[in-house]
């Protein structure tokens, strides 16, 4: 129930105009893209207010945030000379009021900001977050955002969340520092364009090779909407990439790349996958503190091994490695060597299928805890699977994100109905459990895990 | 190890506390019992590492032949020395 409106004016310590960040230039062409679809693109982010604090004060730590980070003061626009990023030092942002009635004040939070993610930004004029607090009687309960994915990235979200922890409690936070046009004008710099020519060359090298299409088959008459997202929640994930991470020194994200990449690699009826891997990019050090949008794509490139998949985890470590430090370039400089690969190769390599890791960390800290080589199999039987969302025009071909649950494994696969059924999309999800759970006792043979992708599980 | 990586493995143990954002501590890198993974580096500080050394040493790192996984002290250290680098506080090559 609305119950009006508060204005948060802002006054920041300096206002500027800048080319876009890398990070930025990324996302504007994703935005550009998709066209209608870009609210795919949109963040939304739930704040919970701890503590009994009233709407000023609430209002005031919101306020704050503003004028601490550039990114959220600032607007994007096309120009004659590309695109810039517009910071402005004085505004205003408007934030409704709403009392949550008898629900959870978070769980109208959550409503909301998904309502409020599904109009898209108008990047030139608009502020690029959308925010109300939900009430209770009165009091501030939640707050509810939609950011524009030009202005943060999820580490970016989480950096927020910390300081907004803080200043309810009424601590001082450290001066803001590294801004994205500070990062602009770094990109600039000899040494960074060097290396965003090197990751273009690395990739050159891929496109060069990589088939056209992310799968052999002719299209199907696809499902209306086109392409959904299937869920899995599995505790048994969780815990059985957390051992074998352990055993086999790799990261769980790597053992998850390993595993969405062979059982892609399967589906396609490939010994080679190819998926761009969504990295958070923030490798210098200052932009660890920045509020922005960083996050670039790696190439990953795995060749299954011939023995089992202990041998394609550590294969992929090895190999996200290679894709995450090539995961630095300037866009548009990338989009130039793919068109020239375009026209060379007839049109340019189709790289929709993507791997991306939303955890800030690489566990799952809320797991049940589990004796030490305790029988993980039974919990199989807990695992959730569901479809989750559909958009009418995104255009992946599959796209694997693991969520940021820490009590069980979020894993969802966003598929192109042209191209794979959502039941073949569950079947794979439950293959990779499948896997991992199966991985702690025995060896799994590569030579095995078709069978456990082309039936259902 | 040899003894001409000496300077190198002490010049590396500290870059690499510096990339883990001092999460590890320089004697253990240096025991060089396990590799950078299991001391806890993370993809993201491997990155960074890479980047410093590259910065460090005038070098650039090819990770298609023995550093592919980046996790060993040593293999870096020989594989630095190898390229010149003897003197990572000297003028770059």
């Amino acid at each position: 129930m609305s119950a009006g409106t508060a204005r948060v004016p802002f006054h920041g310590a300096r206002d500027g105009e800048a080319a876009l960040t890398w990070g930025q230039r990324l996302m504007w062409r994703a935005v550009h893209l998709m066209g209608d679809s870009q609210t795919f693109l949109n963040c939304p982010w739930v704040l919970a207010v701890y503590g009994r604090r009233d709407l000023t004060t609430v209002l005031a730590a919101l306020r704050v945030l503003l004028e601490r980070h550039e990114s959220l003061r600032t607007t994007f626009t096309a120009t004659p000379d590309g695109p810039v990023q517009r910071v402005t030092r004085d505004g205003e942002l408007t934030v409704h009021l709403v009392e949550a009635g008898p629900e959870r004040g978070l769980q109208v939070a959550e409503r909301l900001a998904a309502e409020m993610s599904r109009t898209a930004f108008a990047h030139g004029e608009d502020l690029p977050l959308r925010c109300a607090v939900v009430l209770k009687g009165g009091r501030p309960m939640a707050l509810a955002f939609c950011f524009s994915h030009l202005a943060v990235d999820y580490q970016a979200l989480s950096l927020l969340a910390e300081e907004w922890r803080a200043l309810l409690k009424g601590e001082d936070l450290p001066p803001a520092g590294w801004q994205p046009m500070d990062q602009a004008a770094l990109e600039r710099e000899e040494s960074w364009q060097a290396r965003s020519g090197r990751s273009i060359e690395h990739w050159r090298s891929v496109l060069e090779e990589v088939p056209l299409d992310v799968f052999d088959h002719a299209p199907r008459e696809p499902e209306d909407p086109r392409f959904i997202e299937v869920g899995m929640e599995s505790v048994a994930l969780a815990a059985a990439a957390e051992r074998l991470a352990e055993r086999w020194t790799v990261s769980t994200t790597s053992i998850l790349i390993a595993s969405c990449a062979t059982v892609l690699a399967v589906v396609s009826g490939r010994p080679r996958a190819v998926m761009q891997l969504v990295h958070s990019n923030r490798r210098d050090a200052r932009t660890r503190t920045m509020v922005g949008t960083v996050g670039q794509d790696g190439l990953l490139v795995l060749d299954l091994p011939a023995t089992d998949f202990a041998a394609a985890c550590r294969d992929a470590h090895r190999a996200a490695l290679q894709a995450y430090r090539n995961a630095h370039y300037d866009p548009f400089a990338m989009q130039s060597m793919r068109e020239e690969i375009g026209r060379r190769r007839g049109r340019e390599p189709d790289l929709d299928a993507f791997f991306n890791d939303r955890r800030g960390i690489g566990d799952w800290p809320s797991l049940p805890r589990f004796a030490p080589g305790q029988d993980l199999s039974v919990l199989t039987g807990k695992t959730r699977t569901y479809v989750t969302n559909a958009w009418p025009g995104v255009r992946f071909k599959a796209f694997f994100t693991v969520g940021t649950a820490t009590d069980t494994g979020q894993l969802s696969l966003i598929i192109d109905t042209a191209y794979l059924t959502r039941d073949t999309a569950t079947t794979l999800l439950l293959a990779i459990e499948t896997i991992l759970v199966r991985s702690l006792t025995e060896e799994v043979p590569m030579a095995e895990i078709p069978r456990l992708c082309l039936q259902p599980s | 190890m040899t003894a001409g990586t000496d300077p190198i493995r002490a010049r590396l143990a500290d870059m690499i506390v510096e990339a883990s954002g001092r999460e590890l501590r320089a004697e253990d890198v240096l025991a060089g019992d396990h590799p950078l993974s299991a001391l806890g580096l993370t993809s993201l500080a491997r990155i960074s590492l890479i980047d410093a050394v590259e910065d460090a040493f005038d070098c650039q790192i090819d990770l298609g032949g023995p550093l592919a996984s980046f996790e060993y002290l040593d293999v870096l250290a020989t594989h630095l020395a190898r390229l010149g680098a003897g003197d990572p506080a000297g003028p770059p090559r």
